[in-house]
């Protein structure tokens, strides 16, 4: 049951987590991926599929921009970056759905204290 | 939003051989009174088109963003489709089993499904940003 809620949960999570990653600096994919991995503590994996398709639309819609930089052996990469439409929605979101959580009585209830 | 894509002209160009390879294959087969084998090209006819379109408008959609309901397609189809019919007509590369009323009446009949399909679009469309549907820009 545990896990079904976690699946529907994450599925929602993954703008968010491309989002904090590209706010964190301009990254490529593998990196993106990888700060995803790390800063959730492994708890959100996404394939690399997924991630292209994501950005595709969001620099389709001007809210991720990219620009060409060295790889280190192959072909140039393309790193990817939070345009400030972006960085607007993101800080937007941010203050309207994830700050209520660190409301006092919240962090209580979470026994995060 | 740029309606006309490499795809959908790629799909016109590919419509028109399509549609003239099918006229005179119908021509002559009502010509030499092969009634079956000419609704077969017909049948044919009308799956190459659908596959077409599926595939080209796939593209269209998913790699473009062009979010038109289909209806860059469904117009193209009705302009090549009616300008390669009429003109055979006009030509006179008819055979003497078709008649121009039917392809008159098709055009009219069509005409008034595409003018739903453009309401349907118009409706959808409010339901979009850049070509991409709201529901699905974050999901």
């Amino acid at each position: 049951m545990l896990t079904t809620w976690e699946d529907t949960y994450k599925k929602g999570q993954l703008t968010l987590w491309i989002f904090l990653a590209l706010k964190d600096g301009p990254k490529y994919v593998n990196e993106i991926r990888d700060f995803i991995l790390e800063y959730s503590e492994g708890t959100i994996s996404c394939e690399e599929q997924s991630l292209y398709r994501a950005l595709r639309k969001f620099k389709h819609l001007k809210i991720v921009g990219f620009s060409s930089g060295k790889g280190h052996k192959g072909p140039d990469r393309k790193y990817y970056e939070l345009t400030e439409i972006g960085l607007d929605i993101l800080l937007e979101f941010i203050s309207r759905n994830i700050k209520l959580f660190f409301n006092k009585k919240l962090v209580e209830l979470m026994n995060l204290k | 939003m740029k309606f006309i894509t490499k795809n959908l002209v790629a799909y016109a160009a590919l419509l028109l051989v399509y549609s003239l390879i099918f006229r005179y294959t119908l021509s002559s087969l009502l010509e030499a009174e092969k009634f079956i084998l000419a609704m077969v090209s017909g049948v044919i006819y009308g799956v190459l088109i659908f596959f077409t379109a599926w595939i080209l408008g796939k593209a269209h959609t998913i790699k473009k963003f062009v979010f038109d309901a289909g209806l860059g397609f469904n117009i193209t189809t009705y302009i090549v489709w009616g300008l390669v019919s009429e003109l055979w007509f006009i030509f006179g590369f008819n055979s003497k089993y078709e008649s121009i009323r039917s392809v008159h009446y098709a055009l009219i009949i069509w005409g008034v499904f595409l003018v739903l399909h453009f309401f349907i679009y118009w409706r959808l469309r409010s339901k979009t940003i850049k070509g991409v549907l709201k529901s699905e820009i974050f999901d």
